[in-house]
């Protein structure tokens, strides 16, 4: 059976997205069939990051979720886009960065009983190993689904108060929902914060194991959503602190 | 009759019945139902076996008949978060997801969006990247 990751976070600007385009990479590295959707259908932005433009897409998940192809018709291998080859596949489903079609979405809503098909399709289509799923943040009907239905769960938070109080409400719905594996991430966390510290407040606040602490990296602003990090800086602690989360996600 | 099957039943009995449920509805539903309707989402369809089989050896397997579980499905079905095809020992069951509403901001501001993105896409057609 395919394993299904989601990755949240309560707030925005947490590195959702980054930490996922990356996790793929890295899982795909081994060998392994990875998909990535963004379920963040009101703000995309994943495909950036795999170096797919707008313009090179025939569909994407809002046609799937408009009745106007299929899943599969929505992938796109994106493992040739990497700035080095791998052993792997990567299938991006992007969700559209059309303005028009984003206003379409949030003025009529969807099928969300499609977007559960249409994980399970992709998984059989495209023989997926593991399935990553990049969220919009906050609690909606995405989230809730995505944690439902997943094996794995990744909650990142950076260390501020804001994030503090938000991931408590999700860390909450995610053991309502008796999600199996549930790991926390902290991010773009300052040099000057001691990482044991920041670890035992984490986990002695959410009585949750903290599977990364990921510090802030000037190159990743600088890098700027333009290319994959773990490609880009393999020997960068935070690309060591990611490759530690892929593999506790694969081993699970 | 067992008292979680009873529970059970009075907890779906006790809710409006709705055109299907919604993720958001999840986290308040007992344990023993979300359990169900968890299988059948990562499932997609799951047989009436399947989740017989799923279900036993765990603790609300142990509590509840066969009889008392098909009994169980045909409520959530009636009360519309199932969709049942075939019947008893050969009914499958999927969960009836229900549509995300659209967003309940004033019309108005939908319209004046459109005629704005409409007006801009004239203007340059590739400026959305449309094809």
């Amino acid at each position: 059976m395919s394993n299904i990751i989601s990755i949240h976070s309560y707030r925005g600007g947490t590195g959702k997205s980054n930490t996922t385009a990356n996790l793929a990479v890295i899982i795909a590295q081994s060998g392994k069939r990875v998909g990535v959707v963004d379920t963040d259908i009101q703000s995309p932005g994943i495909n950036a990051l795999f170096g797919l433009e707008q313009s090179e897409l025939k569909h994407s998940l809002n046609d799937y979720l408009w009745g106007l192809c299929s899943i599969s018709e929505a992938a796109y291998d994106v493992t040739e886009n990497l700035i080095e080859k791998i052993e792997g596949k990567i299938f991006l489903i992007p969700s559209s960065l059309n303005a028009g079609e984003i206003a379409r979405v949030l003025r009529e809503g969807y099928d969300v009983g499609l977007l559960d098909s249409g994980f399970q399709e992709l998984v059989s289509d495209l023989e997926l190993d593991a399935l990553l799923i990049d969220t919009h943040p906050g609690l909606n009907e995405e989230t809730l689904l995505s944690i439902a239905i997943s094996d794995n769960v990744v909650l990142i938070l950076r260390p501020d108060q804001q994030d503090y109080l938000g991931t408590s409400v999700t860390v909450e719905v995610a053991r309502k929902l008796d999600v199996a594996n549930l790991m926390l991430v902290v991010n773009k966390i300052p040099d000057v914060f001691p990482m044991d510290e920041v670890k035992e407040k984490v986990e002695s606040t959410y009585n949750t194991e903290v599977a990364a602490l990921m510090p802030h990296a000037d190159e990743m602003m600088i890098l700027g959503s333009n290319g994959i990090f773990v490609l880009e800086f393999p020997d960068h602690p935070v690309t060591d602190a990611l490759k530690q989360l892929a593999d506790r996600l694969v081993e699970e | 009759m067992s008292g979680l099957f009873d529970r059970l039943q009075n907890e779906i009995e006790g809710r409006e019945k709705e055109d299907g449920i919604s993720p958001l509805d999840l986290a308040e539903l007992s344990a023993p139902l979300r359990k169900i309707i968890r299988l059948m989402l990562r499932e997609v369809e799951l047989s009436f076996d399947r989740l017989w089989e799923a279900l036993s050896g765990t603790e609300d397997g142990e509590q509840m008949s066969k009889d008392e579980l098909g009994k169980m499905l045909e409520t959530l079905a009636k009360q519309g978060w199932l969709i049942s095809r075939g019947e008893k020992d050969r009914a499958s069951y999927k969960v009836n997801l229900r549509r995300k509403p659209g967003s309940s901001l004033a019309q108005g501001i939908w319209s004046a969006l459109d005629d704005k993105i409409e007006k801009r896409e004239k203007a340059d057609p590739k400026a959305d990247g449309d094809e």
